[in-house]
């Protein structure tokens, strides 16, 4: 029982490290595979027979991405679609209001905080993936940015660094959300036969229905938090 | 009793086995297509140790890298399937090739390390 779930948590470490190095999919799973038929053969625990899972993903030197694709491939465009979404949930409250869009430096750099952090992802993405703790100190960062950015924004035009009329940078925030999700979906779909883990032996992936939906929803994350958005600002008025 | 006498169940230098394991490996598939286990207990019966499966597949999956090897999932017999490695021909001719040079380098070796066939060096 102990070997069954210390050998699940190896089997976890090595598909993480795998990912982290951009491995393709059936790569991945002819590799769990191999790894299953000779513990099954030898009885042994998979630390045992293989070692630790890093340095194991780190000997194979299986075929990847190269290693920055997923920056062009996600980084851009969640980070525009973030950009767009802190535009929209400023903007859409001041149209509710029917009040102009004021902003100050202050809320300004705290409302990019999210923005900074993501865009600095390529630096610390592997601790990230290997650290539980590092995204909560990353989601506790960006939570208080955001409150802040309520407390210090401007209450009054003299007080603003920026004054404007919010109709059109709600409209072009929301276009921009959208494009980006339906650009984002469309390429899921391209790319699903790569990101998939394949058994070869069931050859059947083994990321079911459950999980592609989830990452479709995760595409119009922007979005689906800008309509509530829309609901809360409404609600409050 | 030495290391020599009883091959079996001795642990040889780490580092011997490291520099051997590859044409090992390339002879213990020159028989025909075997899967991991099959190729680790060969190499054990013939007395040269406990090969790990951390050791032996990423070497196993450069030489499909490298063409000199290829592979095949086959369905196993009431239980799940395994995969086969095959020598290709590039394989057979990298064995052929690689045990070639070690013969000529463990006859070195031996002529080296006897003193009585350790050509004489030129005295200065």
């Amino acid at each position: 029982m102990m070997q069954q779930t210390s050998d699940r948590k190896w089997f976890d470490e090595l598909t993480l490290e795998l990912r982290i190095r951009q491995v393709h999919g059936t790569a991945i799973g002819d590799t769990l595979a191999s790894v299953r038929e000779l513990l099954r053969d030898t009885g042994q625990s998979a630390e045992e027979a293989f070692g630790p899972a890093r340095e194991y993903a780190d000997s194979l030197d299986l075929p990847a991405e190269p290693k920055h694709d997923w920056v062009r491939k996600s980084l851009w465009p969640a980070l525009l679609g973030l950009l767009a979404f802190l535009l929209f949930s400023q903007a859409i409250i001041s149209l509710v209001r029917a009040e102009q869009m004021l902003v100050s430096p202050a809320q300004l750099a705290l409302l990019l905080t999210p923005a900074v952090l993501i865009l600095l992802l390529p630096l610390y993405i592997d601790a990230l993936m290997r650290h539980v703790w590092v995204l909560i100190t990353l989601g506790v960062i960006a939570s208080l940015a955001g409150v802040l950015s309520a407390v210090v924004a401007p209450t009054a035009p003299a007080e603003a660094w920026l004054a404007v009329n919010p109709f059109p940078w709600v409209i072009g925030s929301a276009l921009v959300m959208i494009a980006q999700s339906t650009v984002s979906t469309i390429r899921t779909f391209h790319s699903a036969s790569d990101d998939d883990i394949i058994d070869p032996l069931a050859r059947s992936t083994s990321s079911g229905t459950g999980a592609k939906v989830f990452v479709h929803v995760t595409n119009w994350l922007f979005p689906i938090f800008a309509l509530a958005m829309l609901g809360l600002a409404l609600a409050l008025n | 009793m030495s290391a020599a006498d009883t091959p079996r169940g001795v642990e040889w230098p780490s580092d011997w086995l490291r520099a051997t394991l590859g044409l090992f490996a390339l002879r213990a598939l020159s028989a025909g297509p075997s899967y991991g286990y099959a190729i680790i207990s060969e190499l054990e019966r013939h007395g040269f140790g406990t090969v790990k499966g951390g050791t032996l597949y990423p070497l196993l999956t450069r030489y499909e890298t490298a063409g000199l090897v290829s592979t095949e999932w086959r369905a196993g017999d009431g239980g799940p399937g395994r995969k086969y490695f095959d020598l290709t021909e590039r394989g057979h001719a990298e064995l052929a090739r690689l045990s070639a040079d070690w013969s000529r380098f463990t006859q070195l070796s031996t002529d080296y390390l006897d003193p009585e066939r350790r050509p004489k060096e030129p005295s200065l």
